[in-house]
């Protein structure tokens, strides 16, 4: 067996280093929205630190900048429901109410996680460009109930590049949606962020686990060093 | 419960676990001057379920029943949108190209949209879909389970097609199906007739077919 993965980049990163190449690789920036890390957004105005979660948005944002130079395939994603909420499953809806930030009521920035209002939207620092792919989920996975799978396939992507918000909920979700249908899933730990730092650090370690269960873990220091390089 | 009278044997649904589907009843597929005539069918197969469907809706909407609406078509960067896909038919004017309505199955063009006839009312979901059924790469699973919904009226175009693929994967996931056969079409009179007969064939393997009449006259006997 070889020592490394095949690949002609290759990223040092724990517990294995992560080798890909440019075409079949695609950055995945998760809900990046205002209202999950944005200055008057939903969780700012719950109280909780902000920082915690907006940490992400600068090492995101250098990161992509460099990457929209080498023409990797950048997918981005939304958490939001149908304005009707027909696809807002009872209890998600009801565990929302139950804690005061009901889906569909008004919150600081617009009915909460609906599809179209302010507090929905990814904060302007990272803007999808025209030619990147937007995935609206209903869930905390990017892959159950939408076309990001057929989108994938299409193109040809076997590798994920994953960064935004939050780590233990909807990146993790991902993450093992991905690694369970084969693909080889980097997860970059400055490029993420969770509302509390314990389950943001346990989260990043879970990941590690056995070997790699779910893939292996970066920064976007060290693959910016090695896109540069190209 | 109502009771329709349908092949292979009757049909029992509680209305308020079941949901009026209307598949693709698109400007391309159903009016002349759209893609489907371009490619040389006679889109005048496929209009004479508008009615039928008319009067089905009407019901639901009267009974505040779930009714949801599919449309095919791709992302305007055709990131949804195989290879395959694309290529088959070695069309010169395919998905994605100008055609007679706008770019061919992409999303917002004037072609894509659904016959004014049966336009969704704000509060009837609309599922956008890349391929022929209408489970693949959509929300629609996830929305049936919100509602409750056990049992799908299934109605649209075409009948061999996108039909067909919805109704086997509903069946494979457990949906009672009953389709409609005044209310789905083909443009191929023969594939009509057979893939009718596919879904009553061994007891049921796929669901139930009735007319709408008798859908209708089942609503009638038994108000919810």
């Amino acid at each position: 067996m070889s020592e490394t993965m095949p690949g002609k980049l290759v990223v040092p990163a724990d517990p294995y280093d992560y080798a890909f190449d440019i075409a079949t690789t695609a950055l995945v920036i998760i809900d990046m929205q205002a209202d999950f890390c944005g200055p008057g957004g939903y969780v700012d105005a719950m109280g909780y630190d902000l920082s915690l979660t907006a940490c992400a948005v600068e090492p995101i944002k250098r990161l992509l900048d460099v990457v929209r130079q080498t023409g990797m395939t950048v997918i981005h994603t939304r958490e939001g429901h149908r304005p009707d909420l027909s696809d807002c499953p009872p209890n998600k809806l009801w565990r929302s109410q139950r804690i005061g930030a009901g889906i569909g009521d008004e919150g600081p920035l617009g009915r909460i996680l609906i599809r179209g209002q302010q507090g929905w939207d990814i904060i302007p620092e990272l803007a999808p460009a025209p030619d990147e792919i937007i995935i609206d989920k209903p869930g905390k996975g990017s892959f159950y109930a939408t076309d990001l799978e057929l989108i994938l396939h299409r193109k040809g992507i076997t590798h994920l590049i994953l960064t935004g918000i939050t780590t233990d909920v909807c990146v993790h979700t991902t993450m093992r949606e991905a690694n369970d249908r084969g693909l080889e899933c980097l997860l970059l730990e400055d490029c993420t962020g969770a509302t509390d730092f314990d389950n943001y650090r346990h989260a990043i370690k879970m990941v590690k686990m056995q070997g790699g269960v779910f893939g292996t873990v970066s920064d976007s220091r060290a693959l910016i060093t090695v896109l540069e390089a190209q | 419960m109502p009771v329709v009278s349908a092949l292979p044997y009757a049909f029992s649904f509680e209305p308020e676990k079941t949901a009026l589907l209307i598949i693709d009843m698109q400007r391309d597929f159903l009016e002349p001057g759209g893609f489907g005539e371009m490619l040389g069918n006679d889109v005048s197969q496929l209009r004479t379920t508008i009615e039928p469907i008319r009067e089905v809706l009407e019901r639901f909407r009267q009974q505040q029943l779930l009714v949801i609406h599919t449309r095919e078509g791709h992302r305007p960067d055709l990131t949804d949108l195989p290879a395959s896909k694309r290529s088959r038919g070695n069309l010169s004017c395919g998905i994605g190209d100008v055609g007679p309505m706008g770019r061919i199955l992409v999303r917002g063009e004037a072609g894509h949209a659904i016959i004014d006839e049966l336009q969704p009312l704000p509060n009837e979901p609309v599922i956008d879909k890349p391929g022929k059924g209408s489970f693949y790469a959509t929300d629609l699973q996830t929305i049936l389970q919100n509602h409750g919904i056990t049992s799908l009226i299934v109605t649209g175009v075409t009948t061999e097609v996108c039909v067909h693929t919805t109704v086997r994967e509903a069946n494979d996931r457990g949906y009672e199906c009953l389709v409609l056969t005044d209310c789905v079409a083909s443009y191929f009179p023969e594939f009509q007739r057979v893939a009718l007969e596919m879904i009553a064939a061994q007891g049921g393997i796929f669901g139930w077919t009735t007319s709408s009449e008798a859908l209708i006259t089942a609503f009638e006997k038994e108000p919810s």
